[in-house]
């Protein structure tokens, strides 16, 4: 399946969720589908640690839906990330695990064992139960509705088997902010959206 | 002034709950254990055991952007891998972060593999200009809000260092 092509079909039954993207190529995918600069966070700036991070904005705002995008490359350096997740259990995050079999942002490297690696088994193994695999449009168009049913028991996890960047996706834009900007973006979004107070000043 | 261990624990949760942390992401060390047990037992807090310490920093990033308080507690070893995830998360984004971790390797450790941490972890942090203060008594629980309110001023990480008198009890 096209990365692209996949990403732009999931971002079309994205209602109100809130997205975390990883380092690697999901930022440059949701960023040139969907130029989303207020909901969305392209943690560029972290191997391995996208969907701790979206654990984290979960459990601080339940009423909210976080989507959290990682490549496998990250994936692999810290796969324990899921027994975490699974001892959240938070309900209202999906894990996607984008898996291109390489390390997508350093020119397509192999990932280890990229061959034979199962995620959704890896995740089976850590008592995940709500797992999906995708490895065409068609699919994800036929089951994304089960999985975006979101506020079900338990967290979701999503693998997307894609092909790798060609030369020509690695020439994508990134989403052209700096850190701060981007940060004061989605929280002030966040907080039009819940009247939560992130950055005020505390007593 | 001296304090037993269970004394030590609920002093540091109070303060916890006080500055306003919910979530506390923790990686155990010997001398954080009856912290530890405090905080998992006690129902202001979402305790959450991560099964390394670069997750707890992506978790306690995340609830920032939540809006949720939260503290990171961990060893001195776990603290000297999370330099990537501290420079590169809280740094860049410029995102408040407040870490708590134990003076492995100081005078009155006798754990030899701990000396590693008593030459370099106070340099380490000094070499990414992270601020910290060092708690060695009860009375000096109070650094612990006054350091998380530091870090939602200057939208950095600072870390609280807790040391072996503090947590275990003074010894000769």
């Amino acid at each position: 399946m096209n990365y692209i092509e996949c990403f732009r079909t999931i971002a079309r039954h994205r209602t109100d969720e809130l997205v975390v993207t990883s380092a690697g190529n999901s930022s440059q995918a949701w960023w040139e589908v969907t130029r989303d600069s207020d909901a969305s966070f392209y943690l560029d700036a972290s191997m391995s640690l996208s969907t701790m991070f979206a654990s984290g904005l979960a459990l601080a705002r339940p009423e909210q839906k976080v989507w959290a995008f990682m490549g496998d490359g990250a994936f692999c350096m810290n796969p324990g990330m899921l027994m975490v997740e699974r001892e959240m259990n938070l309900p209202n995050l999906t894990h996607f695990l984008v898996s291109n079999r390489v390390y997508g942002a350093t020119s397509n490297a192999s990932v280890p064992n990229f061959e034979k690696n199962d995620y959704a088994a890896t995740a089976r193994s850590m008592g995940l139960d709500r797992i999906f695999e995708f490895g065409s449009i068609k699919e994800i168009e036929r089951d994304f509705a089960a999985l975006h049913s979101a506020n079900l028991p338990g967290h979701t996890f999503v693998v997307l088997e894609v092909e790798p960047f060609s030369d020509a996706e690695q020439k994508l834009e990134q989403p052209p902010f700096d850190g701060p900007e981007l940060k004061y973006r989605f929280g002030r979004h966040l907080e039009r959206r819940t009247g939560c107070n992130i950055f005020g000043y505390r007593t | 002034m001296t304090g037993t261990k269970h004394d030590i624990g609920w002093k540091i949760a109070n303060e916890l709950a006080t500055c306003g942390v919910k979530l506390i992401a923790s990686l155990p060390d010997n001398w954080l254990i009856d912290v530890i047990d405090t905080v998992k037992r006690d129902e202001r807090f979402r305790h959450v055991p991560v099964n390394r310490e670069e997750s707890a920093i992506g978790l306690c990033s995340g609830a920032y952007m939540g809006a949720m308080g939260s503290a990171a507690l961990m060893g001195a070893s776990g603290f000297m891998t999370v330099i990537y995830a501290i420079t590169k998360i809280n740094y860049t984004y410029e995102i408040p972060l407040f870490v708590m971790a134990t003076l492995r390797g100081a005078a009155g450790d006798h754990h030899k593999h701990h000396i590693s941490n008593g030459l370099y972890l106070l340099r380490v942090i000094d070499a990414i200009n992270m601020p910290y203060a060092i708690i060695d008594t009860p009375d000096e629980v109070p650094l612990i809000s006054r350091s998380y309110r530091h870090t939602r001023t200057v939208s950095r990480p600072m870390a609280v260092l807790l040391t072996r008198d503090l947590l275990r009890g003074s010894q000769r």
